[in-house]
C-alpha cells in the first residue's frame, strides 16, 4: 500500500468508515512506516484539539432579546407594502371603471354598419321581398 | 409537545411554541455562529438573525425535513453571508499567531500544558479561517460541531461521495497550512510557534 492511499485510510478512519479488511491493512503500514504513524499522530492532534472545543454560552436572556425584534420586524414585512399598495389601487381602479363607463356613455359606441338581414325581422323582409308574410304558418 | 407540533403552531403564529423551538436550538445555532467567527457579541447578533429569517421563513417550511437541519441551513447560509459580506473569511493570516508568548519556565506544569493547549487551539482556529469557505463550512459541522455525514449531507445538499471528499480535502489542506507549526519533539507531536 501507499503512503497517499494511507492518509485516505488514516483520515476515515477517524469517522469510523473503514471495513475490517481497510482497517488491518492500515494498521500493518503504520507499524512499518514511521512517516505515515507521524501523519497520523499530527491529525489526532489537530481533530483532536477541535473536538474538544469549549464553547462560550450565548448571552442570556436570549428570548427576551429576540421577542421584541420579531414584532418590530412583523411591522415592516414585506406584505405589508403590497397591501399598502393595493389598498391604494382600489380607488384608482374605481375611477379608471368610472371614466371609462362616462366616456362610453357619452360619446357613444361605436357605430356599425349592420347587415340588412339583422336590420329587419324574418317577416319584414318577407314583405321587401313582396311575399306573404303568413305563408310559412298557412296549412 | 412534539417538535413537528411546536413547528406547525409556530407557523400559526403561536410565539410560545416558537420561544421552545428557539430554546431548544440556540446554542446549537450560536456555536455554529460561533465556530466560524469567533467572536462571542458577533455569534449572539447571528444567531438572533438566524431565528428571525427562521421566524418569517416558517409559513414556507414544509415539514418535508427535520426543523433542525431546515435550520442549520439557514444559519450557515447567514453566517456564510456574513462573512462574504465583512470579508472575514480572510481576515487573518498564520503570521498573526506569532504574537503569542512561549510559556514561562516559571510557572507550573499545569498552567503551562493549559497555555499550550489554548495556544495550539488559537492556531488550529487561525488556520481554519483562511481555508477556502466550503473548507471551513465542512469542518465546522463535522470536527466542530460532531454532525453526522448524514446530516451534512441534508443541511448542505451535497451527496455523500461529496462530503467525504470535501472532508479529506479540507483537512488535508488544513495540516498543510498548520505545517509550520508542526514539529517532531521526544516523539510527541506538537504545535509550536513559528
Amino acid at each position: 500500500m501507499n503512503c497517499k492511499k494511507v492518509e485516505k485510510l488514516i483520515l476515515r478512519a477517524f469517522d469510523g468508515r473503514l471495513h475490517q479488511g481497510e482497517k488491518k491493512e492500515l494498521e500493518a503500514h503504520l507499524k512499518q512506516c514511521p512517516r505515515c504513524w507521524a501523519l497520523q499522530e499530527e491529525y489526532q492532534l489537530i481533530l483532536d484539539t477541535l473536538r474538544k472545543e469549549d464553547f462560550p454560552e450565548p448571552k442570556p436572556y436570549f428570548w427576551e432579546r429576540l421577542q421584541p425584534k420579531l414584532k418590530e420586524e412583523k411591522r415592516y414585512e414585506p406584505w405589508m407594502v403590497w397591501k399598502q399598495w393595493g389598498m391604494r389601487a382600489i380607488p384608482v381602479s374605481l375611477l379608471a371603471i368610472i371614466f371609462l363607463s362616462a366616456a362610453l356613455i357619452f360619446l357613444g359606441p361605436p357605430r356599425v354598419e349592420m347587415e340588412v338581414s339583422q336590420a329587419f325581422s324574418q317577416s319584414g323582409l318577407l314583405l321587401l321581398q313582396n311575399q306573404n308574410m303568413f305563408q310559412e304558418t298557412t296549412i | 409537545m412534539e417538535e413537528k407540533d411546536l413547528v406547525r403552531s409556530s407557523k400559526e403564529g403561536n410565539e410560545e411554541a416558537f420561544a421552545s423551538l428557539v430554546k431548544k436550538y440556540r446554542v446549537k445555532v450560536f456555536n455554529l455562529a460561533f465556530s466560524l467567527t469567533r467572536d462571542r457579541d458577533t455569534a449572539d447578533d447571528l444567531a438572533q438573525e438566524v431565528f428571525i429569517k427562521a421566524y418569517f421563513a416558517l409559513p414556507r417550511f414544509e415539514l418535508r425535513s427535520e426543523f433542525g437541519t431546515w435550520l442549520y441551513r439557514i444559519a450557515i447560509n447567514h453566517v456564510r453571508d456574513f462573512l462574504r459580506k465583512t470579508g472575514r473569511m480572510k481576515r487573518y493570516s498564520l503570521d498573526d499567531i506569532k504574537e503569542s508568548s512561549i510559556p514561562q519556565e516559571d510557572e507550573t506544569m499545569k498552567k503551562e500544558k493549559e497555555r499550550t493547549e489554548e495556544h495550539r487551539k488559537k492556531i488550529i482556529h487561525r488556520a481554519i479561517q483562511v481555508l477556502p469557505e466550503k473548507h471551513q463550512v465542512i469542518l465546522t459541522l463535522r470536527d466542530i460541531q460532531g454532525l453526522s455525514y448524514e446530516e451534512i449531507t441534508k443541511i448542505l445538499r451535497i451527496s455523500p461521495g461529496t462530503v467525504d471528499s470535501r472532508l479529506h480535502r479540507a483537512r488535508k489542506l488544513l495540516r498543510e497550512k498548520l505545517a509550520p507549526f508542526l514539529s517532531q519533539k521526544g516523539g510527541n507531536h506538537e504545535l509550536q510557534e513559528g
